[in-house]
């Protein structure tokens, strides 16, 4: 088992994201969001707008990655989304970062660090002792 | 002494703005020309006329001004003209002295010492100020019609000759954004200001105007503002010195914290408006010192300032309520089916993936060539 082989998919969200924006963009990533624990990164770096449709979307996409043990993590966050999440009280149930370099570098962080200690004490404790 | 007050309300920019002046915004119940109005008459200038800038209904007759005061509306290309010529109808009518204030800032002056002050010092125009901030109050001996002139045809920014400066220290607040909007709100509410938020005292620190609508469930918490004809919906929560000015709506389970809701404004359900100024579509959040559009109007909407445009939209509302019932309830998706749980139970988590014996769709460099729009940003690991 290896913890470390699975890719980050960082996407750009479009500038204004309405109900027909958001339909195509949850078309676009829904590939991603049924793999494996899906590991995805969206930059809202472009978004001026943003609707109730966008929010639903931003939490229908975090709800599948969950489902499958995956996370999705919001990086440069643009003033309007900012607002806009803060006031659908969203921006509280996501992971936010100030660069997708960072939320992409999250993904390694706690958890698997955690994971490979463990993993790195079950090997050795397999190795066989020299004699 | 025949003393009279003329207040001048304008926007700051003279081009054809489609948004009021901003002395004709209500904070905590009340404009700042209806409260410098007021403030006049208490100090015994009884005789007050507006000149105010034409401007979008504001969805109240005569901008909430005391039935007794004048009101003169004028386009943006004649206000100057306006105002000097209210002044010298004043002047003709019998005035001495006029104390001319132009809204925007929002200063207590004490009148009474300012006025003593411009009649000791027998000077022709006199100007208050606020330790270095000079100030758009003036006194003015009305016989002086050559010296008023030169003030209006400058629009205040010039007179021809020096005038003496009254220092006042009462409250003031230059009301030049958002920001100073939403203080001023929390300094009426905190009772900083001698001016007191309109309706009545319902709790200590909470403020609601009779015909305001507090549904069952929802929570005014002090010290707060409800306005006249505003509705709070059940489950709102209403805090932190908010305001909710006339006509505004805040729907079901919506907290405000810390904000204005201006006048004609809908905040929709669920949501979390804190420190903000929210209306006309629009959001200035005081946190971040930044200025959204809203176009969704499930979360901020404008409702129509016309009372006949509101009833229509109600009678609209009300009318096709049972019909889009009906249509959802026909053409809708179909509902999922509930998952049972026995059958969820025997199922394998497709989170073991291969481990578990099935196939998963496996997210790696194979997707990113086959959707070019989406990038692998970083890889980690040994692969």
């Amino acid at each position: 088992m290896d913890i470390n082989s699975r890719p980050v998919v960082v996407k750009r969200m479009p500038e204004r994201l309405n109900s027909r924006t958001a339909r195509e963009f949850l078309r676009d990533v829904r590939p991603f969001l049924a793999a494996d624990r899906p590991q995805l990164v969206f930059d809202l770096s472009l978004v001026a707008q943003i609707d109730a449709a966008g929010v639903e979307m931003l939490l229908r996409c975090m709800s599948e990655a969950h489902k499958r043990d995956g996370d999705v993590k919001l990086a440069s966050l643009s003033d309007q989304a900012a607002v806009v999440l803060e006031l659908t009280r969203t921006e509280r149930l996501f992971e936010i970062y100030e660069t997708s370099t960072e939320a992409a570098r999250s993904f390694s962080g706690f958890l698997p660090n955690a994971m490979r200690q463990q993993l790195l004490h079950n090997k050795r404790s397999t190795q066989p002792i020299a004699a | 002494m025949d003393i009279r007050g003329l207040l001048l309300a304008n926007s700051e920019d003279s081009g054809a703005t489609a948004t009021a002046p901003p002395a004709t915004l209500d904070v905590a119940g009340k404009s700042t020309l209806q409260r410098m109005a007021e403030r006049l008459q208490q100090y015994g200038i009884s005789s007050v006329s507006a000149v105010v800038e034409d401007a979008p209904s504001v969805g109240v007759r005569n901008f909430g001004l005391p039935s007794d005061v004048t009101c003169i509306s004028a386009t943006p290309d004649r206000f100057w003209r306006a105002a000097e010529n209210a002044f010298n109808e004043m002047a003709q009518n019998g005035a001495e002295l006029v104390v001319l204030v132009r809204l925007g800032a929002y200063a207590e002056a004490d009148f009474e010492k300012f006025v003593q002050f411009h009649i000791d010092r027998g000077g022709r125009v006199t100007q208050l100020a606020s330790g270095p901030q000079k100030l758009e109050i003036f006194c003015i001996s009305a016989s002086r019609r050559n010296d008023a002139a030169s003030l209006f045809r400058t629009q205040l920014s010039h007179c021809r000759i020096e005038c003496p400066l009254y220092q006042d220290e009462g409250y003031l607040n230059l009301l030049a954004g958002p920001r100073d909007l939403r203080q001023f709100a929390i300094d009426i509410l905190t009772r900083q200001t001698q001016t007191c938020p309109a309706g009545k005292e319902t709790r200590p620190g909470v403020w609601i105007v009779g015909d305001a609508k507090v549904e069952r469930g929802a929570r005014v918490l002090a010290p707060a503002f409800v306005g006249s004809m505003a509705r709070i919906r059940a489950g709102a929560v209403i805090t932190r010195c908010s305001s909710v000015e006339r006509h505004a709506e805040v729907d079901c389970g919506t907290v405000v914290e810390n904000s204005t809701v201006l006048p004609f404004s809908y905040v929709g359900a669920g949501l979390d408006l804190a420190h903000s100024v929210a209306g006309m579509g629009r959001i200035v959040n005081l946190y971040r010192d930044v200025d959204v559009e809203i176009v969704d109007p499930k979360l901020i909407a404008s409702m129509p300032v016309a009372s006949g445009k509101r009833l229509l939209a109600s009678a609209t509302d009300v009318l096709t309520y049972l019909p889009r019932l009906a249509w959802q309830g026909l053409f809708s998706s179909a509902k999922a089916p509930q998952p049972d749980l026995r059958e969820t139970l025997g199922q394998t988590s497709p989170v073991l993936g291969n481990a578990a014996g099935f196939e998963t769709s496996a997210c790696d460099t194979e997707a990113s060539h086959k959707f070019p729009n989406m990038v692998v940003a970083r890889r980690y690991g040994h692969q």
